[in-house]
């Protein structure tokens, strides 16, 4: 094809200005997928902090508030008869009733204040993990959360004072990670019997369903809100999965956003082809002239420079995709401080999608300056100095 | 094509510039039949119509007003690919300059138009057939025309010019950035190739080059005279 070697020869020739186009398509292409690299990862690792909730129905007392996020919670509280409508509308689902607050706590002369869970100590299995020790058998004892452990120091069998109760820990949990129902990781679970003992309360502050099919989330939510709500909005209820799915895409966007600005760094790049482009027409002006008069086609001239434009876009694409693994782990080991996710197809997809791009600008640079030289009147072409 | 059919036909021709201080006419009603085989020299003061009128006829530029006809074809007529085609297929351009193209080594620049017929890189044998005919040596083939002397250069264009056979060549000062001796070469091949038949028009200001044509046309202020 000798007008692809046209095309290579030119490069060649004009190395140290096609190095500069290209090192701007490296630099574009890179950005790009670093970008949406970083941007995915980001949605993959809060999606995995947060899926192992997604199985969720909450149920709060209905308090007002605004938009879909959970409600200012104030002194209202979900009772005794109200958990066994909620039983009763969830079928064989388990409910799990809550008791929230938080107090004082010290341990070893260390004081802070820590959020208290108090729940039946047979509902504790599903929704929590004892990862060492064991979990609560009487109304005595508290679990603690990994990162509470590891602030104060905690094992098992270590003593905590909470407001002026002192608890012996039974059992250290597993790190969950930020959850929509309850956030455990600093927190102590004791059992109901302890809290209403202490804290002489007999209604719960929050009620957590978890729904064994999950296709069935929306008819849970629908029966409980049939149950409850009929006459008055006594709970609110929310789907843990609803507000994952909502969090998610919030981040998909900021990750949209974030590929966006990498591409502006290629709309730079393709200015650069552009001008690269257009300064290869002006110098070759006489050689279209040539090539036009004995009998070279407007198109194949066109042919000619667009093939010039593609192979500095794949040059610089090629070079950029590669240097996109790199990129990509810079960015995430900064940003994220992990690369777990470096290698996901949902991430890779960034490469291949970057370099398209910057083939695709190339290209989209090089249109005019090729019509331009294809449109040119032979014979002042010739004429040319 | 019949031997009583010019092969060239210009029908009150006249090529006229639009220019802001006012029309110039390049070419002023100028009718001539070029017969196969012509040798013409055409030859005229600076500025009489000569690269106008050998531009109109190499179809690089569009008549005015009136007809031009090549090989029976009204140019007129014609889209802008079928005067390339044209230009590739039945015009070989010999140029003062030389005008090979840069990037091409010579024999790339040779084959070049036949490669844009053809959409073949193989000539089987045409290239060195041609090197020989028009007296280059094969060695220079991987060379860059810049490696070349302007007497090589020229003979490369004239190879060029003949590789896809076709019936005219049209010649702008082919000597014109050539010695004595070499210029002299250079007509005397161009002469052979007339002999074999290739209608030459030839643009000239030296009376010495002209005298190798047939018949000589003189252009004053766009008129043939």
């Amino acid at each position: 094809m000798i007008f692809f070697e046209f095309a290579k020869r030119s490069i060649r020739l004009h190395w140290l200005r096609s190095l500069l186009a290209v090192l701007g398509i490296v630099i574009g292409v890179m950005a790009i997928s670093s970008m949406g690299i970083l941007g995915n990862s980001l949605v993959l690792s809060v999606g995995e902090a947060l899926s192992d909730v997604g199985d969720t129905v909450v149920v709060y007392p209905h308090a007002g508030g605004f938009g879909n996020g959970p409600p200012v919670q104030t002194d209202t509280v979900i009772t005794g008869r109200q958990v066994q409508q909620i039983e009763r509308a969830v079928g064989v689902n388990d409910v799990i009733p809550l008791h929230v607050s938080a107090d004082r706590i010290e341990v070893g002369g260390e004081m802070g204040v820590v959020q208290v869970y108090g729940m039946d100590t047979a509902d504790i299995p599903l929704l929590l993990e004892v990862t060492q020790g064991v979990y609560l058998r009487g109304a005595s004892g508290a679990l603690v959360g990994q990162m509470l452990a590891e602030t104060y120091d905690l094992g098992v069998g270590s003593r905590i004072t909470v407001g002026d109760q002192s608890l012996r820990v039974a059992g250290i949990l597993t790190e969950r990670g930020v959850g929509f129902d309850i956030n455990p990781d600093r927190a102590v679970i004791v059992s109901d019997q302890w809290y209403r003992s202490v804290y002489g309360e007999a209604d719960y502050d929050q009620v957590i369903v978890k729904v064994r099919n999950l296709e069935e989330i929306e008819e849970v939510k629908h029966d409980i809100d049939a149950a409850l709500n009929r006459r008055e909005t006594e709970v609110d209820i929310f789907d843990t999965r609803m507000i994952l799915e909502t969090i998610l895409e919030t981040f998909s966007t900021i990750s949209t956003f974030t590929t966006a600005i990498g591409g502006i760094s290629l709309v730079v790049a393709g200015v650069s082809i552009f001008n690269v482009q257009m300064m290869s027409v002006t110098e070759r002006t006489r050689e279209v002239g040539i090539i036009r008069s004995i009998g070279t086609r407007r198109r194949e001239v066109m042919k000619m420079f667009l093939y010039e434009a593609f192979l500095l876009g794949f040059i610089g694409s090629a070079i950029g995709g590669i240097l996109s693994f790199g990129g990509g782990y810079l960015a995430l080991l900064v940003m994220l401080q992990d690369t777990t996710f470096l290698f996901a197809p949902s991430s890779l997809v960034y490469i291949p999608y970057g370099m398209l791009f910057g083939i695709g600008t190339s290209l989209i640079s090089g249109v005019y300056p090729a019509w331009k030289a294809a449109n040119l009147n032979p014979i002042e072409a010739l004429r040319y100095e | 094509m019949s031997t009583d059919q010019p092969i060239i036909r210009l029908d009150h021709v006249s090529k006229i510039y639009p220019l802001p201080f006012g029309d110039v006419t390049a070419l002023d009603d100028v009718s001539l039949d070029v017969e196969p085989g012509a040798f013409i020299a055409v030859m005229g003061p600076s500025g009489s119509g000569k690269s106008t009128l050998l531009n109109v006829i190499g179809c690089l530029d569009v008549p005015t007003k009136g007809d031009l006809f090549i090989t029976g074809r009204n140019i007129g007529e014609l889209s802008d690919d079928e005067l390339t085609d044209l230009r590739r297929d039945t015009l070989g351009f010999i140029f003062q300059q030389f005008n090979l193209i840069p990037l091409l080594t010579v024999r790339e620049n040779v084959e070049y138009p036949l490669v844009l017929k053809t959409r073949r890189r193989e000539s089987e044998g045409l290239v060195e057939a041609l090197t020989r005919r028009v007296g280059l040596e094969e060695e220079l083939l991987p060379h860059k025309p810049s490696e070349l002397s302007g007497g090589q250069q020229q003979r490369v264009a004239i190879a060029r010019a003949l590789v896809n056979d076709p019936e005219i060549l049209l010649c702008d000062e082919p000597t014109g950035n050539l010695d004595t001796k070499t210029g002299t070469l250079i007509m005397e091949l161009l002469t052979e190739v007339n002999g074999q038949g290739k209608t030459i028009i030839m643009v000239t200001h030296d009376p010495r080059i002209a005298e190798y044509a047939h018949r000589t046309i003189n252009l004053v202020d766009g008129k043939i005279v």
